[in-house]
């Protein structure tokens, strides 16, 4: 089985639900027997919902305008 | 005369040395590149950009001059040649500097236009049969070995613009316009033997011969075969000399590893088998070698080798589907010289491999096995379409297209669909909101300058995200030294909090409370991790394309991805935590 060190190395793929069948078998296998590594998959999957919802780092109000307006200027400037 | 300014060399990011009051500066350049202006009118910026290693580019002018030399084509015949080939390889740089005067069409005959292009897109399945018509319509041996040098040297001058990425020599308002290539063909070539016959050349009174003696140990059948062109021998055999021999910047066996990977990568048997014979000599394992030629990521390599081979490995044709980075291999302890060595290396390594696919050389030993146009895309790591100009799936192909052909208005839509994205990734990369806005800016207009460039080998996203991002990289560097990009994951990252989260955790905090906690733990995460979770979950890259725009490997940006992922889960947990139930 899956050391937990192996586990935390692996288990990229499965938390996209991507790994090839052999990988997910030992994956699903050393999760049957270690709580603490079902907890580390259930909360980096909450984790990458919490970071992929966030609206951290969007582009305010009228900066995206004023950002086209700068670089569109500055283009016709140089053609 | 048009010449690449000082301060455009300054800006070459990767060389850290300026081009210096050396027999180099420009002031002395043209008297001594004296062989180069006759030819172009002008020092190429392609050879300024190699002014560190004189003699390289000393070698690399007296192969040029040794094949436009010889006038079994005439001169015009051969610019079109390597006006074909920069078209069928979609680079600009050499379009512009080969077909200025318009000499491409009217002098480039359609039989020697077709070789040049499938010697260019599928050179291992290049057979005698594909010159048959050239000889039929008069072509004699003489003249084919001419064409086949010259698209040799067209992928020589080809592969050393993709690594340089020099400004352009002279004034073009259009970009490259692309050949359309043929079909692939996935069969093994089907008439073995060479393709063009050569006389032989009595070997002990020929100085190249008794180099290669001394340094490869016997003649490889690749110089045999062209006994009637000595001039051309003696600059091969030179440049292999100047540029591959020398322990001086990379190591003799560094280089042959990287001819053998590009080797490898061009589905190349002859030069497979030849290199493995010449690192043999040198002491490499065969087991070892053996792992290099069928993968060499495989093979246990250092960081900085293997960095140096993954890139270099870019430069191969048909290309791996992303650019090669200079940036990466500085960040992984390269310096400049070794930079230039290596792409002058994928270089002659090209040259030499058209030149064998042309001229249909017997490989000097057995081969492990026969190579075939299956294997372009088995050794490489990445599907890239041969004859689709366009990526089919890029949905911004239209406006590129308008763009690149001076529509400014295309171009302004394309800032309006992406001004977003691009800017979330650089918030994410720099953090303040000036240096974000400036750093977008930046972006959209080094795009704007580039676009001629872009060839459509990626999405458009991809490329712009790319330079975004190496945009605030460079920003950020400014301000401090950052870590590596490109150190391989040793050590298993170990969690410290193990406990169970709320089962629905975004209700226990607001959103502007979620957005703060997740901003700082962004922020706070190493570079190198911020990036790679940045394009995958803030930005919604697919792995693939995040992986191409980094210049990664899809498995170095999958870790990256799971080590940022799980260090966003350490900071996270103490707010998300599942809350303790009262006693009862």
């Amino acid at each position: 089985m899956l050391s937990c060190a192996e586990f935390l190395s692996e288990f990229g793929d499965y938390l996209e639900h991507s790994a090839e069948p052999g990988l997910r078998a030992r994956l699903e296998e050393h999760l049957h027997e270690c709580k603490t590594c079902c907890v580390i998959v259930d909360s980096t999957r909450k984790t990458i919902q919490i970071v992929t919802d966030s609206d951290c780092f969007n582009l305010p109000g009228t900066l995206g305008e004023s950002i086209v307006t700068e670089v569109m200027g500055r283009v016709r400037q140089k053609s | 005369m048009p010449y690449v300014s000082d301060e455009k060399v300054r800006r070459l990011y990767w060389l850290p040395n300026l081009v210096t009051d050396t027999a180099t500066t420009r002031g002395e350049t043209e008297s001594t590149h004296d062989r180069l202006v006759p030819l172009y009118g002008t020092v190429p910026n392609l050879f300024r950009l190699q002014n560190q290693l004189p003699k390289v580019v000393q070698a690399e002018e007296q192969l040029i001059c040794s094949i436009f030399q010889d006038r079994s084509l005439p001169r015009e015949v051969k610019r079109g040649l390597l006006s074909t080939v920069a078209r069928a390889r979609r680079n600009n740089y050499c379009w512009v500097l080969h077909s200025r005067g318009g000499t491409e069409q009217s002098d480039c005959l359609p039989g020697l236009q077709s070789i040049a292009v499938k010697l260019v897109s599928s050179g291992c399945t290049f057979s005698p049969h594909d010159l048959t018509s050239l000889r039929a319509a008069g072509f004699k041996d003489e003249v084919l070995l001419d064409a086949i040098l010259t698209v040799a040297l067209g992928q020589l001058l080809c592969t050393l613009a993709e690594g340089l990425v020099p400004e352009l020599d002279f004034e073009n308002p259009t970009a490259v316009d692309p050949l359309p290539l043929p079909e692939q063909e996935l069969d093994v070539r089907t008439e073995a033997g060479p393709s063009i016959m050569a006389p032989p050349r009595r070997s002990f009174d020929f100085a190249p011969y008794a180099t290669l003696r001394d340094n490869v140990g016997f003649v490889p059948n690749l110089f045999h075969a062209q006994g009637s062109r000595p001039a051309v021998i003696e600059a091969e055999v030179h440049a292999f000399e100047q540029i591959i021999v020398p322990d001086e910047y990379l190591s003799r066996t560094q280089k042959e590893c990287l001819l053998l990977v590009l080797a490898a990568a061009n589905a190349n048997t002859y030069c497979v088998a030849l290199q493995s014979q010449i690192l043999a000599a040198l002491g490499t394992a065969e087991d070892d070698l053996r792992q290099i030629a069928n993968d060499f990521r495989r093979a246990g390599l250092s960081d900085s080798d293997l960095a140096l081979y993954e890139e270099t490995q870019k430069l191969s044709w048909p290309i791996a589907g992303s650019e090669f980075s200079a940036e990466r291999l500085r960040n992984a302890g390269s310096s400049s010289e070794q930079v230039l060595e290596a792409c002058a290396t994928a270089a002659l390594g090209n040259f030499f491999a058209t030149l064998q696919f042309g001229l249909g050389c017997i490989p000097d030993f057995t081969p492990e096995r026969i190579l075939t146009a299956k294997d372009l895309y088995r050794l490489r790591t990445l599907v890239r379409p041969i004859s689709d100009v366009n990526t089919p799936d890029d949905p911004d192909s239209d406006l590129v297209y308008q763009a690149q052909s001076g529509n400014n208005d295309a171009f302004e839509e394309l800032v309006r669909r992406h001004n977003r994205r691009i800017f979330g990734t650089l918030a994410g990369i720099l953090g303040d909101l000036d240096d974000t806005r400036d750093a977008t800016q930046e972006a959209f207009l080094k795009a704007y300058e580039h676009i001629g460039r872009f060839e459509r080998r990626s999405k458009f996203s991809t490329w712009l995200t790319s330079i975004a991002v190496n945009t605030a990289t460079e920003s950020l560097r400014r301000r401090k030294p950052l870590e590596s990009l490109d150190e391989i994951e040793t050590e298993v990252f170990r969690p410290r909090q193990v406990l169970q989260w709320a089962s629905d955790p975004e209700q226990l905090l607001s959103a502007t409370q979620r957005n703060s906690l997740v901003r700082e733990a962004v922020l706070r995460l190493p570079y190198k991790y911020r990036v790679a979770v940045l394009l995958r979950d803030i930005s919604q890259f697919s792995t693939e394309d995040a992986a191409a725009t980094l210049g990664l490997s899809v498995s170095a940006l999958k870790a990256r991805v799971l080590r940022g992922r799980l260090m966003l889960r350490e900071s996270l947990s103490v707010h998300f935590m599942r809350p303790e139930k009262p006693n009862a």
